[in-house]
């Protein structure tokens, strides 16, 4: 591969695909030093880990996006949240949050009302940051967040086949 | 039938007159009455125009105004396309091309006779200069009268308003072909437009113009337009057509997304480094020592990172050499390919910022 030039005008971490790389790399190196033995075949260990991982993949990724968007918001203050609370347990769903559902907002209802639960209701569950917005606007976080969980995956495949190799 | 009409019409504007209004009016009554003897047979003759039943249709002429007996082609007139639209309707409403109720008729008698008493004066002013105002009014018009019948869709409710409103169209019209109008006619039109009691909106075929529902129209559009956006960026979802179908494909592929993700970081949780790799251990022994293969040749990829990292910048220095630990791992064929075409990258750079070497070096991974 030819080698490049990099000019100090090019600025670092422009696309979020870089930023996320970048600072997912760096969180599954902090993870990995912390392992403490070379082999750690033990379940628990491993399971841990990965729940470790996949939060700092979503934390990773919400940090590149950064706050304009109300999903990666809602990650960032999620991850807040539980450093305050608990410094072991990193992942924690907001089911304590009392979750207020604008039901009026949510608009098209009829044509939504199938197998028994609102589409919306199940989306508002997908996207993180969902349960309080309206439809108009949960359409574009989802349009948003679909798109940068798209690069996420390549990301990790990729690095993940680097790795693995 | 028109013809004559139209001769008695003319003859009517022309005179300025409004003393021989009575001798009008006479032979405005002969003529009619000569025209609604004649049954209709097509919606262009006068009586069809009228829609009428001959009763009516005198209780109208004999009222004591007479520029009443007029009016009211209620049927289209043959020449305009909105003919149809209103026969279409009317015997919907009525059945038969005979004037729907007794009371309608009534309702707009009075209201003639509204005019008639109030408007004696403006008549006689208005009439030498009406022709010429009227046909620029038909001019002015030709949109409303499309118009209306569109929003007339919204009225079919109300037939009266619909009657109201279609008859000055129907003299418009009539004034359009030529054909002149009566003195009461010209002054109807100027007068039921004045006291059309509807606010006469562009509103698109079949759709309510209230504030409410273009609010919610407006929302609405939003809300398809995210979803063409949404369908766009799933796969497999554009030739869907209903919304119920799409959102739950979009919900699937949310969900397979994450499923994904979470696979991916149990494997690279799971992953085991062959070596342990120990950044001490790393930066320590800057010489060539590491090149026993103890090395974990996957931590490089992990340590670039950590380079930028630092947040010290002049660490240019550690960054080289940390080339030069891992260049004697580079003559090991055991070495990912991917990792030699970054290390290249690396040793090519000779001042630049470490993010962004180590960005642009993702780049050409990614």
């Amino acid at each position: 591969m030819n080698p490049k030039r990099f000019s100090s005008s090019t600025r670092p971490s422009t696309t979020v695909k870089s930023r996320f790389a970048c600072g997912f790399l760096r969180a599954l190196w902090r993870i990995n030093r912390q392992r403490r033995t070379s082999t750690s075949a033990s379940s628990r260990e491993i399971c841990r880990r990965y729940l470790r991982v996949k939060v700092a993949a979503d934390v990773s990724m919400a940090s590149a996006v950064g706050s304009r968007r109300a999903w990666s918001r809602a990650i960032l203050l999620r991850k807040l949240r539980n450093q305050g609370q608990n410094g072991t347990v990193r992942v924690r769903r907001m089911s304590n949050i009392p979750r207020m559902r604008k039901r009026n907002i949510c608009g098209n209802k009829c044509t939504e009302e199938v197998a028994g639960t609102c589409q919306a209701e199940q989306l508002r569950k997908l996207v993180p940051g969902g349960e309080e917005m309206d439809m108009c606007n949960l359409l574009g976080e989802t349009a948003h967040y679909i798109e940068c969980l798209t690069t996420q995956v390549n990301v990790m495949r990729r690095i993940a086949e680097i790795l693995s190799t | 039938m028109e013809p004559n009409l139209g001769t008695i019409a003319r003859s009517i504007s022309i005179r300025p007159n409004r003393e021989e209004t009575g001798l009008e009016s006479l032979q405005f009554r002969e003529e009619f009455h000569r025209l609604m003897i004649v049954p209709p047979e097509n919606g262009s003759s006068f009586t069809a125009l009228l829609e009428l039943p001959e009763t009516q249709a005198m209780e109208l002429l004999h009222s004591p105004h007479s520029d009443k007996g007029v009016m009211v082609p209620f049927s289209g007139d043959p020449l305009h396309g909105i003919n149809d639209d209103n026969k279409s309707y009317l015997p919907s409403f009525n059945g038969n091309l005979t004037f729907p109720s007794n009371k309608v008729l009534i309702e707009r008698a009075a209201k003639f006779s509204v005019f008639a008493s109030g408007e004696h004066s403006p008549e006689t002013s208005s009439v030498p200069s009406d022709s010429s105002a009227n046909l620029e009014k038909v001019k002015s018009e030709p949109a409303e009268t499309d118009s209306n019948p569109n929003s007339s869709q919204l009225l079919v409710s109300d037939p009266t308003v619909n009657i109201k409103n279609q008859r000055p169209e129907k003299r418009k019209e009539r004034e359009k072909k030529g054909k002149g109008c009566t003195k009461k006619t010209k002054i109807e039109i100027s007068q039921d437009a004045e006291k059309l009691p509807y606010v006469h909106v562009r509103a698109r075929r079949g759709q309510a113009t209230d504030s409410h529902s273009l609010a919610e129209r407006a929302r609405r559009e939003k809300i398809n337009a995210r979803m063409k956006l949404l369908q766009e960026l799933v796969p497999g979802c554009s030739k869907i057509s209903s919304t119920a179908l799409v959102l739950d494909e979009i919900i699937n592929h949310v969900q397979s997304l994450q499923r994904q993700v979470e696979l991916l970081s149990m494997r690279l949780a799971s992953v085991n480094p062959r070596v342990d790799f120990n950044l001490d251990s790393l930066f320590a022994p800057e010489s060539g020592s590491l090149a026993d293969g103890n090395f974990p040749s996957m931590v490089s990829p992990l340590l670039w990172p950590e380079i930028p990292f630092n947040g010290n910048r002049q660490q240019h220095q550690q960054q080289w050499n940390f080339d030069a630990l891992h260049r004697p791992l580079w003559g090991r064929e055991e070495d990912n390919h991917t990792f030699i075409t970054m290390e290249n990258s690396l040793l090519s750079y000779d001042s630049a910022n470490s993010a962004s070497l180590h960005s642009n070096q993702l780049k050409m991974e990614l």
